[in-house]
């Protein structure tokens, strides 16, 4: 039951005792849907492994910290930053990831410098769990039109993709209204490959949009 | 084209080319072609996954900075647990927030593919042991899963090696995940039904593709046509009949 809980949405605050040991951890809604993606879709995951993916994670942010801090410390500097994080991946093996997040830290500091410039605030109504978070990152679409979402959970554009965000919170169930209207968007923004991931299909309207 | 891998993945073949154990009659014996087979599949998993991810992160738009999979402020909770850190620029959470999905990914691909090994669709706690105790970068991650498990990695490993590891009753490794099943299958006899209508027709069809492409060297260049293909993607929603664009 917890599981079926678990993958219908349900608050994940349930799961954990105290606000403390909720603090300690990732949701673990949102976890067991980034292992989804990673597994065929017959696969089922059970609850002991979903938490020890959890306690993994919460293990990795600490250990990449930890060495991009003594790296600052070393330094003499205050703030940890982007770059830090990107060395203390290197430094701990894991090169892998540093390629693709370097391509993505780049792609995040082009948007922040469109949004200074533009300074439009298009910040509109949003799920709880991401207006406490939106302040650290940009609320601006700084691409303008050719904006896509999450190809599985949002649609494509900026107006009825924020339409679509409200209608589906990233960490709840989907409506089978929501749903069925961000369907178009899906078969759009898709290719096959693309839209086995996710990513890929919200991604892949936004090169359409700038006209590749 | 989108439909061709779904029956074959559902089919689950132990590996391709490679005979299937259960039917084999002589249940001691395992010919190590397939589980060289099965080790070269694996890598070409992963590394499939990696250039998937690197195409994907030169696509990241606003929408993908503004709705993370994962939630910035717990992120930066855990980040400031050490109290040697101080401050923590805007960007290192969104940063975390794309490793820590890449991280996610790869311990769950590994962990699946421990349990392909024994035979099961469900992943377990122990897989996940078992891709940590295979993988040197993750080593850190040791004294996160219980000794009682990481013991039943050894075993595991060596089932792996020897022939006996395709018999399920056989021994104490094979015993311990056959037991371990029926108390797992119960709590996932309900599984959400928003989830296979989305990920059915989006997972498996380009999964088991990019995987027979990387066997033919194409992979790339296939995925690449994938991403320009903006119809492709009515292929890959059958079910979903309610949109007519």
């Amino acid at each position: 039951m917890p599981d079926s809980d678990n993958e219908s949405g349900g608050p994940s605050n349930a799961e954990f005792s105290s606000p403390r040991e909720q603090d300690r951890f990732l949701p673990i809604a949102n976890v067991s849907r980034i292992m989804k993606k990673a597994l065929p879709a017959n696969a089922k995951i059970s609850k002991d492994a979903k938490e020890t993916v959890q306690e993994c994670v919460s293990e990795f942010i600490s250990f990449i910290t930890g060495e991009a801090s003594d790296k600052c410390q070393r330094e003499k500097r205050k703030t940890i930053n982007g770059d830090d994080l990107l060395w203390a991946m290197t430094t701990l093996g894991f090169e892998d990831y540093v390629e693709p997040l370097k391509l993505y830290l780049h792609k995040f500091r082009e948007l922040e410098g469109e949004k200074a410039a533009t300074t439009s605030a298009s910040s509109g109504p949003q799920p709880p769990l991401h207006r406490e978070t939106t302040p650290s990152s940009s609320t601006h679409n700084g691409a303008g039109g050719p904006v896509g979402g999450y190809g599985m959970y949002g649609g494509a554009g900026g107006g009825s993709g924020m339409i679509m965000m409200m209608g589906q919170p990233m960490y709840g169930g989907s409506p089978p209204a929501a749903s069925s209207g961000s369907y178009p968007h899906h078969q759009m923004a898709m290719g096959g490959k693309g839209g086995a991931y996710g990513y890929g299909g919200g991604s892949s309207s936004s090169p359409s949009g700038l006209g590749r | 084209m989108d439909n061709q891998p779904l029956p074959y993945s559902t089919g689950q073949p132990p590996a391709p080319g490679g005979a299937p154990v259960a039917g084999m009659p002589g249940a001691a014996g395992l010919p190590p072609v397939p589980h060289h087979h099965l080790l070269q599949q694996q890598q070409a998993q992963l590394q499939a996954f990696w250039a998937y991810q690197r195409q994907e992160a030169e696509r990241a738009s606003a929408s993908d900075f503004k709705n993370h999979q994962l939630p910035l402020a717990r992120i930066k909770k855990i980040m400031k647990a050490d109290e040697d850190v101080r401050m923590i620029s805007a960007e290192a959470p969104v940063l975390f927030a794309k490793a820590c999905e890449l991280f996610i990914l790869e311990l769950t691909i590994r962990s699946w593919l421990h349990a392909e090994e024994n035979k099961r669709r469900t992943l377990q706690r122990n897989d996940v042991a078992a891709a940590i105790a295979r993988t040197d970068v993750f080593d850190f991650l040791v004294d996160i899963v219980p000794r009682e498990e990481a013991k039943e990695e050894p075993g595991s490993a060596l089932g792996f090696a020897a022939p006996g590891t395709g018999v399920v009753g056989a021994g104490a490794p094979g015993g311990a995940p056959a037991a371990g099943m029926p108390y797992y299958y119960p709590p996932m006899g309900q599984p959400a039904p928003m989830m296979p209508a989305w990920h059915v027709p989006a997972w498996d069809p380009a999964w088991q593709q990019g995987a027979a492409d990387v066997d033919q060297s194409g992979s790339f260049s296939e995925e690449g046509q994938g991403f320009g293909a903006g119809h492709g993607g009515a292929a890959s929603f059958p079910p979903a009949p309610p949109t007519s664009e």
